[in-house]
């Protein structure tokens, strides 16, 4: 009897231990994000979401867990909320903060946890490492293909801007200003910041097809700001070009024999997948460069790209076509999966 | 005569029970919530929790405060957010144009105020809704937020400008004895001085309070002058705790500030509400933001729950008082 329930008990401590034993090591990751407001946000958490799940299940040794926070555009509720987490002590943080210099405290209290911290978008000297997405290149890259894409004879743009202070906005802004700045024939004839807000961006886009009939153009910081403009040229009669920003997968779909003539690849999914590969890769001890560029091609159909090159578009600048731009953006696995660490 | 001297010590009897209710509720909501938090995750009673929980809820404990005085009017201020904006960047302009705390502070509860006055001034002096007016003054004092920050923050390195917001005696963060030492002074002004009685009289009727000599007007003015005072503090408190000016700070606090005043039972009528309700609301508000997102709860349901919560004790409250009135 007494060997029998020895037995037994072996028994549900190996079946237990097991498990246990072959996940010593654990992996934390939380995602604090300034707001919740646009399908980008969506399909980021939706990317970061699958990641760790994947990542979970593909690294028997390693428990990865992982959550994310949204601040809803409030600075104290984003402190708190990073307050709360530093409390907690997670391995790895990436805050997308809404002000880098008011997080500078926080970075130090969870340098002091032993929390890595990434600053995401806009870089933080004090952080372990940054997470940016070179936004100036980016909007260069932007500027110059609607230059490219213009057809040389006058052609007047309206840009829609982001929040007023907003370090990624004002970058994206002074890129896209740089690469207009290229040629001669493109004139922006109205910048309005639209505070990342679709709904403002609706109005900005019904002011400006009022005031400015001959309007060729909308180029946006953000692709939230191309749905509703898009609609109202479309239900206006109006035959305008659309340049994006974001890799949104429905703005993607708008490209070919569509209005949207080109678009930065960021895409959300892509992004959350790089968070969860970034966190992995520091956690298993490899060092990222300490201010880490978000791979991000510019997106055009075969046609436009080959036009634009014929109108001296640089040949450096790496550019997907719609159908390799969807398909990365709808996996992120593809680039960012568990086989890209293996 | 004989009649109102017998139905007058009744009035305040009921309505000191009915708000004793909504305490005890509050009290109760406030002991489930910290027993569920507490057994989803042990670290909620950590001292540092803790200590991080009444950092968090310091600001929004102040113009709640402002915010009971105002609603006991009957009035509303959905300036105050904007106003803790404004009069940060006020408060820090000063404090780099001459490097002295002193008038760093000074200037700030000032700036503060005088977006108190513009609003006080309109809404008691000329009579206009106070939903338009400090709907108009929101959008003016975060405008001038931007324009004196040019829409980028500063940093401050002053110790002694920091010192309340973001300094700690071990895990209890120094503004708390301070909001403590605020609510205190409040209580006294509410109920122990003859504004107080304004106040109350005010808001349960303008016109007879008018009539009676009680100068209604004036009340107004002082009390959204007031509440402008304390967006001031509470400017000072949240550069100290971020270090730097943020011309977007105080975002939707108007909206933290108004839910927990009526979680605290102030009517939204005016002439009936306290103070201590508001401490218990601004407290479940606190520990149920800290709790989701102790427990990790998805981000998607919190709003939810938050706005269930609301809903629920102002349905209580209703059928309470549907109840006493039958």
């Amino acid at each position: 009897m007494t060997f029998k329930t020895g037995l037994m008990a072996a028994t549900a401590l190996a079946t237990l231990g097991a498990p246990a034993w072959a996940q010593e090591d654990t992996l934390d990751i939380v995602f604090i994000n300034d707001g919740h407001v646009a399908p980008y946000h969506v399909a980021w958490l939706k990317g970061f979401e699958d990641a760790i799940e994947a990542y979970d299940e593909a690294f028997e040794d390693t428990e990865i867990t992982g959550r994310w926070l949204s601040a809803e555009g409030s600075l104290e509720k984003m402190i708190q909320q990073t307050e709360v987490t530093i409390n907690e002590g997670p391995d790895v943080m990436f805050v997308n903060a809404i002000n880098v210099d008011a997080f500078e405290p926080l970075v130090a209290k969870a340098q002091e946890a032993g929390i890595t911290w990434i600053a995401v978008h806009s870089p933080m000297e004090s952080a372990d490492y940054s997470f940016t997405l070179g936004d100036v290149v980016n909007g260069t890259n932007q500027g110059m293909a609607i230059c490219a894409l213009s057809g040389g004879e006058p052609y007047k743009v309206g840009v829609m801007l982001g929040q007023a202070g907003n370090p990624s906005g004002e970058a994206r802004r002074e890129g896209i200003l740089k690469g207009i700045a290229t040629c001669d024939n493109v004139e922006v004839v109205a910048e309005q910041p639209a505070d990342w807000d679709t709904v403002k961006a609706q109005s900005i886009a019904e002011n400006w097809l009022t005031q400015f009939e001959d309007l060729d153009a909308i180029s946006g910081v953000t692709d939230a700001y191309m749905y509703p403009s898009i609609a109202i040229a479309t239900n206006s009669g109006k035959d305008l070009d659309f340049f994006g920003y974001d890799g949104d997968i429905p703005i993607l779909q708008q490209m070919k024999d569509g209005p949207v003539k080109a678009d930065i690849l960021l895409s959300g999914t892509r992004e959350g997948w790089n968070f969860v590969q970034m966190a992995y890769r520091i956690h298993k001890g490899e060092t990222p460069d300490k201010v880490y560029d978000f791979y991000t091609p510019l997106v055009m159909t075969e046609e436009n790209h080959k036009i634009a090159l014929e109108n001296g578009f640089p040949e450096d600048v790496e550019v997907y076509y719609v159908d390799q731009a969807l398909d990365v953006a709808a996996n992120g696995y593809l680039e960012f999966g568990p086989d890209s660490v293996k | 005569m004989t009649m109102s001297t017998a139905a007058a010590p009744a009035r305040p009897r009921r309505a000191m029970d009915s708000l004793t209710q909504r305490y005890l509720v509050l009290v109760g909501l406030i002991v489930i919530a910290s027993v569920g938090f507490g057994i989803a995750n042990e670290n909620f009673y950590s001292l540092a929790n803790i200590g991080i929980l009444l950092r968090s809820i310091a600001v929004l404990f102040l113009v709640s405060m402002g915010m009971t005085f105002i609603m006991l009017t009957g009035g509303i201020d959905l300036s105050v957010g904007s106003n803790v904006a404004f009069a940060g960047g006020v408060g820090v302009i000063a404090l780099t144009a001459t490097d002295s705390a002193a008038l760093g502070f000074v200037a700030a509860i000032l700036a503060g105020m005088a977006i108190g006055a513009i609003n006080g001034v309109f809404i008691g002096r000329l009579r206009l809704s106070a939903f338009m007016v400090t709907l108009a003054t929101f959008a003016l004092a975060r405008g001038l937020a931007l324009v004196i920050y040019d829409a980028d923050s500063i940093n401050v390195s002053n110790a002694a400008f920091l010192w309340l917001g973001g300094q700690s005696w071990g895990s209890l963060p120094v503004v708390i004895p301070f909001v403590a030492l605020v609510f205190v002074a409040l209580s006294v002004l509410l109920y122990r001085a003859p504004f107080g009685r304004d106040v109350y009289a005010a808001g349960s009727n303008f016109n007879t309070a008018f009539v009676l000599g009680r100068m209604p007007q004036r009340t107004l003015v002082w009390v959204y002058v007031l509440s402008g005072a304390l967006a001031g503090l509470s400017a000072i408190i949240t550069v100290g705790r971020v270090s730097s000016g943020q011309p977007w700070t105080g975002l939707y606090l108007e909206f933290d500030a108004i839910t927990a005043v009526i979680l605290g039972g102030t009517s939204l009528f005016g002439g009936r509400g306290r103070l201590l309700g508001t401490i218990l609301g601004v407290l479940l508000y606190g520990i149920i933001i800290n709790g989701l997102v102790l427990t990790g709860t998805n981000p998607y349901l919190q709003s939810l729950i938050k706005g269930l919560i609301l809903l629920g004790v102002v349905l209580l409250d209703t059928l309470v008082q549907r109840r006493k009135a039958q």
